[in-house]
C-alpha cells in the first residue's frame, strides 16, 4: 500500500503535472499500436483470411481436379462412372461484373441438374416460385438458358428481376430464376447452370474444375492416387482448396512486409518512451536520491520506472485499440486494392477485432514501453544516494560514452553490411530486415556524435545568420545531448523509412515507366471493360477480333491470350504472343541481352517459353532449364529459352508462342489486343473505327499513353498503403518532437527565467524554443536522409529482390523526398509552436523566486 | 407399370412440355431384340427396371432395386454444349437386407452431359453414373456404388422378353396411345456379390427386369397404384397391377401378365384378378403415408390363391428431391395355393400415391 503511494507521489502524479507532454507521448504509443493492429487486422481480413471468391458454394469437399485451360469435360464423365461411390461436381468458374454496380462477382456454372437434391440455392428457388404466382416450373424450364441466372440473397434481388452482367467482352440481360441463401459470410456469386455458362462465356468442351467428395471415413490420400490414374497425364487431382492455400502463401509474403513496414511506427513509438522516461530519470534524481537514502531498494526504483512505462504503455495502448479499429476499415480497403491489382481476386473479409489481436495489441504496446524504458530505469537504479545532488554530472557520462558510442555503431553497421548480402531464408528476406535494424541501431548509437559534432560545426553559421537565439539553442541542445540524440533518432527513424521507402517506390516507379516506354510499341490496347486482377483474363471475341484486323489503316494484331494456372504449387500466368506480329515485342529486355528477333525467333512453333523475372525467383529456375507444363489433358516439357525483365505482375509468367499454346488449348479468344496501325494512318481514325464495330461490345480501348498512365495509376493505388503507413510514422515523430520540446521548456524554466531575468525579451526566448525544433528538425532530416538512403538499398536490391524478384534501377525521387522532408521540417518547426509560447510566457520573477 | 411415370410427368410438367413432337405407344409395334432392350428417344418416357431376390450362402437374404429412367426435355439438336438438356436420366437404388431389417436407397438425377449418363445400344450399356448395366452376350451386368453398399450382380435370362398387353401395347387408359410398350424378362438366374458396409456377401437368387417406352400413357383421376411381380417355385411369373382412382374405385385398365413355365404367356384383364389389402399396415415415419404390407392376391381362371407378405416392412423409398414423390418398393415373399398344390415364390411390390395423391397433369 505504501508503495503504491510512493510510485503514486513519486511517478504518476509529476505525469499530470505537464499534460501537454503525457498526452503526446500517450498519444505517440496508441498511434505505434494502432498501425501495428490495423495492418493486423486489415492483414487478416484482406489477405490472411484469403478466401478464394471461387470457394463461393463450392462446399466441403475432399479433393479437385484442375488442368491448366481446363479440365475435358469428358474427365467429368470418366469420373462421374469410376467404380467407387463419389460425388463430383463439375463447376465452370469464371468472372462478370454487375453492370449498375460496376461490382465485379465470380460467375460460376454448377450441374444444377444433378446437384439438384444436393443445392440449397435450387431447392429454395423452386420453393419461392411456388408461393410466387408464376408457377415452380419457370425456374426449372430456363435451366440451360445462358441468360438465367441464380443470385445469392445478399445482392438484394428477387427471381424475375432483370440483371445486366458485363461477361468477357459483351453485357447480358440476364434473368434472374431464383435466389439462394448466403451461406458463407455474405459472399456472393453468380450462378448458373454450367449448360449456359459454357454458352455465355462461349468456352465449350471444358469445365475449370471437378469437386470430388469421398465416403466419410475414406482414405483421402489413397483415393487421390488411384483416381490419378484414371485421369489424364495433364490434369492435376489435389486436395479441394489447394488454390487457395496456393495463394494464401503468395500473399503470405505481400503481408509479411507490410507488417514489418507497420513496427517501424512502433519504433518510433519506442524511442519516443525511451526519450520520455529518460526525462523522469534526469528530472528525478533527487527524489531517487531521497528515497534511495531512506531506505528503497534499487529493485523499487528500477520497478517504479518500468511501471511508469508500463502505464503509458498501458494507457497507449488502450487508446490504441479504438484507434487501430478505426484505421483498419481505411487499411482494409488499400490493402484489398493491391491484393486485388496485383495478386489475386478476392474479396476482404470483415475485421475481426478478435481477443487475440486486443491481447498482442496490449502486449506489444506495454512491452515496447517497458523494453525501451529498460536503459533509463537502470540507470536510475544505479544513481547511488549521494551523487544524486551532483547535478551535471549526468550529461558528462554521456558525453564520455561517444567513443564507445560510434564504436559500437560502426560495428553494428558492419554486421548491417554483412547481414545485406545474405540470400533469403525460406523465400524472407530476413536477413535483409535484419540489415535494416542493425542499420537503425546503428544510427542511434552514432547519434549524440553526430548531434554535437553538427551543432558544434553550425553553430556559429547559425549565429550569424539567425542571431545570437541560434547560437544558444545549439548549445542547449549540445548540453542535453543525450536527450536531444534520441529526439533526433526517433524522428530520423521516422524521416529514413519515408526516405527509403520513398526512393524504393520513387526507384520502382521510374523503373516501370521506362521499361512500359520500351514495352509499348503498338498504337492501341484493347481488353474486355470491367476491372483488372491479375488473375483474371476476360477474352474478346474472336470475331470482333478478326474484324479489327480487317479494318483499314490496321496493320497488325498481336493477340495475347492468358490463363491461369498452378505451377510448382504456386500461382502463375501462362500466356501466349502471337509471333507473326513481331514488332510488337521489339524492344523486350532480355537477361541474355540477345536481340528480341533471336529470341523470339527459338519461340516460333517450338515447345520454348520465355518467362518473366519474378517467375525464376518464385521457383528458382533459370534460362536453359526445362518446364514441365500441364496443358488441358497433356503434360509437355517446355525449355526456358530466355528471362525477360517485367514488371507487370509479380505472379510471374510464362509467354509462348501462340500456336504453340492453340496445339494444346485450342480456344482461339485473345485476352488483349495491340493494334498497330499503319505508317501515316490516324490512330485517332483508327480507334474511332474500331469503337464504332465493337458497338455490343464492352471493350476498352487504350492508347500507349493511356495505357501507361492507366498502369501508373494501378502502381499508385498498389502503395497507397505503404504511403499512409509512413504518413503516421512521421506524425508520430513529429508529435515526439512536441512534447519533448515542452519537456525541455519545463526543465529549462530555471535557465530561461534567468535568461528573461537578464534582459531577453519573451519574443528571444520565443524565437529560441522555435530555433531548437528547427534545429531538432534539420538535424533529424539529415540523419533521416543519409539513413534512409541506405536503408533504401537494402530495401531495393535486397529486400524488394529477395521477396518479389524484381530488379530495380535506383533512382532518386528527388521532389517526392523534397517534398517529404520540407512538410517534416515545417511540421517540427509547428511542433515548436506551443512550447515557445509556454517558454515565453514564464514569469522570470515567479521562476526565479521558486529557487 | 411403375411408380415413376408420376415423377417423369412432375418433371415433364417443370420441364418444356413439347409431347407433340414425341410418338405414342400404338399398337403393331415390331419388337426387335436386342434393339429394344434400349433407347426409343422418339418416346418422352422410358425406364428399365431391375429388382431381384437373393441370398447370400449363409442364408442371408436380400432384395435389390436398379432403375434407370429417361425423360424427354428437348429434342433442339441444334445447341451447342454437351451440357444441353435433351433427356433427364433419373436413377433408383435399393438395397434391402431382409435379415438385417435394413433398407437403403439412394436416388441420383442427371443429363448426358458428356457422359454421365445414358443408354448406348453400341456398347450395349445403360448407365447413370457409376450405377450401371451391361449387357455380354445374354447376361447383364449390373453394377452400383454407394457408401453404404454396392452390388455387382449377373443375370442370365433363363425365358426370353415377355412382351405385356395385348398387340404390343400396354393400354393404362382411355384412348388411342394412353398405352405403353412393355417388355419384361421375367426370370433371371443371379450370381454375384453384395457388400453392406463392410462386409462382401456372395449371393445367388432370381431376378426380374422392366422396360417401357411411351409418351403420356396416364390420364387425371388416376392417383396411385399397386403394382406386383411373382416369381413362383414352378417356373411360372405373374405381373399385376392395379389402378386407384380418385373415387375410390379400382381403375377397368388395371391388368396383368401370366408367364407359364414353357415361355407361353397370357395377358390378365382387371376383371381376371383381384388384389386385396389384408388390413396389416405400415406407417412412414418420414411421410406418415400407411401402406398395406399384406396382400391376398386371386385368380380364379388360374387357379393362385395366394397371400404376399415383407420380411421388412420399412421399404419406403422417401425422395428427398422435390419432384419425385415417395413410394414404396420392396421384396415380398409369396405362399399359397394354385389349385390344390401348395406353392411358394418371391417378387417385388410396389406401391404408390400413400402420402398423397398424385396429380398427373394433362
Amino acid at each position: 500500500m505504501l508503495r503504491l503511494k510512493l510510485f503514486y507521489r513519486l511517478m504518476v502524479r509529476p505525469l499530470f503535472r505537464e499534460p501537454v507532454r503525457l498526452a503526446l507521448t500517450v498519444l505517440a504509443v496508441a498511434f505505434g499500436v494502432a498501425v501495428v493492429l490495423a495492418i493486423d487486422l486489415a492483414g487478416n481480413a484482406a489477405a490472411g483470411s484469403f478466401h478464394s471468391s471461387m470457394e463461393t458454394l463450392a462446399g466441403d469437399n475432399d479433393l479437385e481436379v484442375v488442368a491448366s485451360g481446363g479440365v475435358p469435360e469428358s474427365v467429368v464423365a470418366t469420373l462421374a462412372t469410376y467404380p467407387s461411390p463419389l460425388q463430383i461436381s463439375p463447376r465452370i468458374e469464371d468472372f462478370a461484373v454487375l453492370v449498375n454496380s460496376q461490382q465485379t462477382l465470380p460467375l460460376i456454372g454448377v450441374d444444377l441438374i444433378a446437384e439438384a437434391s444436393r443445392y440449397a440455392a435450387l431447392q429454395s428457388s423452386t420453393e419461392s416460385a411456388t408461393r410466387s404466382p408464376e408457377p415452380g416450373a419457370d425456374s426449372l424450364n430456363h435451366l440451360t438458358d445462358p441468360q438465367s441466372v441464380w443470385v445469392s440473397s445478399s445482392l438484394n434481388m428477387h427471381a424475375g428481376d432483370q440483371l445486366a452482367l458485363l461477361i468477357n467482352d459483351r453485357v447480358y440481360d440476364c434473368s434472374i430464376r431464383g435466389v439462394y441463401p448466403d451461406s458463407s459470410g455474405g459472399e456472393s456469386a453468380i450462378l448458373m447452370d454450367i449448360a449456359g455458362a459454357q454458352r455465355i462465356l462461349d468456352r465449350f468442351g471444358r469445365v475449370d474444375r471437378i469437386l470430388i467428395k469421398l465416403p466419410p471415413g475414406a482414405d483421402i490420400d489413397a483415393a487421390q492416387r488411384e483416381l490419378k490414374k484414371v485421369l489424364p497425364p495433364g490434369v492435376e487431382i489435389r486436395p479441394q482448396g489447394t488454390g487457395t492455400e496456393e495463394n494464401r502463401k503468395m500473399l503470405a509474403a505481400f503481408r509479411w512486409n507490410l507488417r514489418l513496414l507497420s513496427y517501424i511506427a512502433l519504433v518510433v513509438g519506442a524511442f519516443l518512451i525511451y526519450n520520455t522516461i529518460s526525462v523522469s530519470v534526469v528530472r528525478r534524481r533527487t527524489e531517487i536520491g531521497i528515497v534511495r537514502a531512506v531506505g528503497a531498494s534499487r529493485t523499487d526504483v528500477l520497478c517504479a520506472f518500468l511501471g511508469e512505462a508500463a502505464c503509458l504503455g498501458i494507457a497507449g495502448a488502450f487508446l490504441g485499440l479504438p484507434l487501430g479499429r478505426i484505421m483498419a476499415s481505411g487499411a482494409v480497403k488499400l490493402m484489398a486494392l493491391t491484393v486485388e491489382s496485383l495478386y489475386v481476386s478476392s474479396r476482404p473479409g470483415s475485421i475481426a477485432l478478435t481477443p487475440l489481436s486486443v491481447f498482442w495489441a496490449l502486449l506489444i504496446g506495454v512491452g515496447v514501453s517497458v523494453i525501451s524504458a529498460l536503459s533509463p530505469a537502470r540507470e536510475a537504479m544505479n544513481v547511488s544516494p549521494a551523487d544524486a545532488m551532483a547535478q551535471g554530472r549526468r550529461e558528462y557520462i554521456a558525453g564520455t560514452h561517444m567513443r564507445r558510442d560510434l564504436l559500437i555503431a560502426s560495428l553494428l553497421e558492419v554486421l548491417g553490411v554483412i547481414a545485406a548480402q545474405a540470400p533469403a531464408i525460406g523465400g524472407k528476406p530476413l536477413l535483409g530486415y535484419l540489415a535494416t535494424i542493425l542499420i537503425i541501431a546503428a544510427s542511434a548509437y552514432a547519434m549524440p556524435a553526430l548531434v554535437s559534432f553538427l551543432s558544434w560545426a553550425t553553430s556559429g553559421l547559425l549565429n550569424r545568420l539567425v542571431g545570437i537565439e541560434a547560437l544558444l539553442a545549439a548549445r542547449s541542445l549540445t548540453a542535453a545531448l543525450r536527450r536531444t540524440s534520441v529526439l533526433v533518432a526517433a524522428l530520423a527513424t521516422a524521416v529514413a523509412m519515408m526516405v527509403s521507402v520513398g526512393i524504393m517506390v520513387g526507384s520502382f516507379r521510374q523503373t516501370v515507366v521506362s521499361w512500359m516506354n520500351t514495352q509499348l510499341p503498338a498504337d492501341l490496347y484493347l481488353r474486355p471493360a470491367g476491372d483488372p486482377a491479375a488473375d483474371r483474363h476476360p477474352t474478346i471475341s474472336l470475331d470482333l477480333t478478326e474484324r479489327i484486323a480487317r479494318l483499314p489503316g490496321v496493320a497488325a494484331v498481336d493477340r495475347l491470350r492468358a490463363y491461369e494456372i498452378s505451377y510448382d504449387g504456386m500461382p502463375a500466368t501462362m500466356a501466349s504472343i502471337d509471333l507473326r506480329v513481331l514488332h510488337s515485342y521489339r524492344s523486350s529486355d532480355f537477361f541474355s541481352a540477345r536481340p528480341t528477333e533471336e529470341v523470339l525467333g527459338q519461340l516460333r512453333g517450338q515447345n520454348n517459353v520465355i518467362v518473366s523475372e519474378p517467375f525464376t525467383y518464385k521457383h528458382n529456375v533459370k534460362a536453359g532449364d526445362s518446364l514441365a507444363l500441364s496443358l488441358g489433358e497433356t503434360q509437355a516439357n517446355f525449355k526456358i529459352i530466355d528471362v525477360y525483365y517485367d514488371y507487370a505482375s509479380e505472379r510471374g509468367y510464362i509467354l509462348m508462342d501462340r500456336d504453340t499454346m492453340l496445339r494444346y488449348l485450342p480456344d482461339p479468344a485473345p485476352s488483349n489486343l495491340a493494334v498497330f496501325v499503319t505508317q501515316g494512318a490516324s490512330v485517332q481514325d483508327v480507334r474511332n473505327s474500331i469503337q464504332a464495330i465493337a458497338a455490343g461490345h464492352r471493350i476498352l480501348i487504350f492508347s500507349d499513353r493511356d495505357l501507361r498512365t492507366e498502369a501508373i495509376r494501378i502502381f499508385d493505388r498498389t502503395f497507397a498503403i505503404t504511403y499512409a503507413l509512413e504518413a503516421v510514422a512521421v506524425l508520430v515523430a513529429v508529435m515526439g518532437i512536441a512534447g519533448a520540446l515542452v519537456a525541455l521548456v519545463i526543465d529549462r524554466r530555471r535557465e530561461l527565467g534567468l535568461m528573461r531575468f537578464l534582459g531577453a525579451s519573451s519574443s528571444q526566448i520565443h524565437k529560441l524554443i522555435l530555433v531548437e525544433a528547427g534545429l531538432l528538425g534539420f538535424l533529424a532530416n539529415l540523419a533521416g536522409l543519409v539513413l534512409g538512403y541506405f536503408l533504401s538499398l537494402i530495401l531495393v536490391f535486397v529486400i524488394n529482390k529477395q521477396s518479389f524478384g524484381w530488379t530495380i534501377r535506383f533512382h532518386w525521387p528527388v521532389a517526392v523526398i523534397l517534398g517529404a522532408l520540407s512538410f517534416v521540417y515545417v511540421a517540427t518547426i509547428l511542433s515548436g509552436l506551443y512550447p515557445a509560447r509556454v517558454a515565453a510566457r514564464l514569469n522570470p520573477l515567479g521562476v526565479i523566486h521558486e529557487e | 407399370m411403375r411408380n415413376r411415370v408420376f415423377l417423369l410427368a412432375v418433371l415433364s410438367v417443370l420441364l418444356r412440355m413439347a409431347g407433340a413432337q414425341y410418338t405414342t405407344a400404338l399398337p403393331g409395334y415390331h419388337y426387335e431384340f436386342p434393339r429394344d432392350h434400349f433407347n426409343h428417344p422418339d418416346f418422352q418416357t422410358e425406364w428399365w427396371y431391375y429388382t431381384g431376390n437373393l441370398s447370400a450362402a449363409d442364408g442371408h437374404r436380400f432384395g435389390f432395386e436398379l432403375t434407370f429412367f429417361r425423360q424427354a426435355i428437348d429434342r433442339d439438336r441444334a445447341k451447342s454444349s454437351a451440357w444441353d438438356i435433351h433427356d433427364l436420366y433419373l436413377a433408383h437404388l435399393a438395397l434391402s437386407d431382409l435379415d438385417g431389417g435394413q433398407f437403403y436407397h439412394a436416388e441420383r438425377t442427371n443429363r448426358s452431359g458428356p457422359g454421365m449418363a445414358g443408354i448406348s445400344a453400341i456398347q450395349k450399356k445403360i448407365w447413370n453414373g457409376n450405377w450401371q448395366v451391361q449387357w455380354q452376350g445374354d447376361d447383364l451386368i449390373l453394377k452400383a456404388y454407394d457408401d453404404r453398399f454396392s452390388f455387382s450382380l449377373q443375370l442370365h435370362p433363363s425365358k426370353p422378353p415377355v412382351i405385356h398387353g395385348l398387340d404390343g401395347v400396354s393400354q393404362k387408359a382411355p384412348g388411342r396411345g394412353h398405352a405403353s410398350h412393355y417388355i419384361s424378362l421375367t426370370r433371371l438366374q443371379t450370381t454375384g456379390t453384395v457388400r453392406v458396409g463392410e462386409k462382401n456377401n456372395q449371393v445367388t437368387g432370381i431376378a426380374w427386369m422392366d422396360h417401357e417406352f411411351f409418351t403420356h400413357q396416364l390420364e387425371p383421376g388416376q392417383v396411385g397404384w399397386d403394382w406386383l411381380s411373382l416369381q413362383l417355385n414352378d417356373n411360372t411369373e405373374l405381373m399385376l397391377f392395379r389402378i386407384r382412382r380418385k373415387d375410390g374405385s379400382i381403375d377397368p385398365f388395371s391388368a396383368g401378365t401370366y408367364i407359364d413355365g414353357v415361355d407361353h404367356s397370357v395377358h390378365l384383364q382387371a376383371s381376371d384378378f383381384s388384389l386385396t389389402p389384408l388390413g396389416e399396415t405400415w406407417m412412414s415415419p418420414i411421410t406418415s403415408a400407411r401402406y398395406p404390407v399384406r396382400w391376398r392376391v386371386e385368380i380364379p381362371i388360374l387357379g393362385f390363391s395366394l397371400e404376399l407378405s415383407t420380411p421388412v416392412k420399412s421399404q419406403e423409398f422417401s425422395g428427398h428431391s422435390k419432384f419425385a414423390p415417395s413410394y414404396w418398393e420392396g421384396a415380398i415373399a409369396i405362399e399359397g395355393r394354385r389349385g390344390p398344390n401348395v406353392i411358394k415364390g418371391v417378387g417385388y411390390l410396389e406401391m404408390t400415391g400413400y402420402d398423397h395423391p398424385m396429380e398427373i397433369a394433362p
